[in-house]
């Protein structure tokens, strides 16, 4: 493996690390200002939701940092197109799935995370044709179920940790999957260079559905 | 000689190293807001000797809710050879439902809340109960 050359790859040419910070930053925002105007009169609002609006935020990070650097390409061979397409439906239907599923329960866990996982899936998989498509459709399906379920099925066995180990999980297959984008593409010069807006509308976008999902939005019985 | 990332030719640029100590300083942040509530316990666990048991042979009656996704009270106490009826109220739903003891072999489907489990503990410990999937889990104490 050649990690030097893939950090230098990461902070020099594809922003990586800045892509990242915006990211971040934008979500924190948003959370921020939400607490502060009214989330905090909610009773037991951090230990509620905290540790899950948090990992959840980091996962969304991390998630369009990988659709950001698929982008920036945007053509792959099937196999790696293949890849992406699993990885990305995967990891964004298990993630959402999985702490939407803490707070609301297994129906809308599951259906968050399904439409995460699919529409993750579809537009990062589509890099390579119907097959990127195909498997991206069929990673977020399973992922998003998959998740929902295991958070409802470790509610009561130590859920706050396995949403720490969920997550760095995800985090080391994400690495994974921007190293193998980074090996495919060596030759390659970047195609597209998407602007911060890319990073700043999504994260944006994700953080505030995911906030009036978990804390204002339907639930099933067990969770009321 | 390469000293890492602080040598002359760094492999990590010092704008990215700004970059990365920021979202450290982020991210650490957060945690710190969040995790000060992470000993929070949200399983509202309380010892409650919810029982109405005479020494005329009537069943000793326990009625199980659900407070914060477990059984509610998620400790009761019976007594030794005196029989135990369980109902599960309205508030429990789902897999739940299913009830079971293990070490007393009890495992039934209780539709509805007048549905009852009835079994005489005539060992004395502590016993776990739980649903039929493991997930909704408490304590029996037979003393």
């Amino acid at each position: 493996m050649n990690l030097k050359g893939f950090l230098k790859y990461a902070s020099e040419e594809e922003n990586l690390f800045k892509t990242l910070f915006i990211s971040l930053l934008t979500s924190f925002a948003t959370l921020a200002l939400f607490y502060f105007i009214g989330l905090k009169d909610i009773e037991n609002f951090i230990p509620k939701y905290g540790i899950y609006l948090l990992f959840a935020v980091l996962g969304y990070a991390l998630i369009l940092l990988s659709a950001r650097h698929v982008r920036t390409y945007r053509e792959f061979a099937c196999m790696s197109g293949m890849m992406i397409g699993m990885t990305i439906g995967m990891i964004a239907g298990f993630l959402g799935g999985f702490y939407i599923g803490s707070t609301n329960g297994m129906f809308w866990g599951s259906v968050f995370g399904m439409a995460i996982g699919i529409l993750f899936g579809i537009w990062n998989g589509k890099c390579c044709g119907i097959m990127g498509v195909m498997e991206g459709i069929m990673a977020g399906f399973m992922g998003g179920l998959m998740g929902a379920m295991t958070a409802v099925m470790t509610l009561n066995d130590n859920i706050r940790y396995m949403a720490v180990i969920v997550f760095a999980i995800s985090s080391i297959i994400l690495f994974g999957l921007n190293y193998m984008i980074y090996n495919e593409t060596r030759e390659v010069q970047s195609k597209n260079k998407e602007s911060d807006f890319f990073i700043i509308f999504w994260s944006l976008l994700l953080t505030v559905i995911t906030i009036w999902i978990m804390v204002f939005g339907p639930r099933s019985a067990l969770f009321q | 000689m390469d000293n890492g990332i602080w040598s002359k030719e760094r492999i990590i640029p010092m704008k990215s190293i700004y970059y990365i100590m920021m979202i450290i300083l982020i991210v650490g942040i957060a945690g710190f807001f969040v995790f000060g509530g992470f000993g929070a316990n949200e399983t509202g666990n309380a010892i409650n000797n919810n029982t109405d048991g005479n020494a005329n042979g009537q069943a000793q009656k326990i009625v199980l809710g659900i407070k914060n996704y477990n059984y509610y009270p998620n400790t009761i106490t019976v007594k030794s050879g005196e029989p135990v009826r369980i109902y599960l109220d309205e508030s429990v739903v789902g897999c739940y439902r299913g009830f079971t003891i293990k070490d007393f072999g009890i495992a039934k489907y209780l539709k509805t809340p007048s549905d009852y489990v009835e079994f005489t503990p005539n060992k004395k410990g502590t016993f776990r109960f739980a649903c039929s999937m493991g997930m909704g889990t408490g304590t029996l104490i037979v003393e």
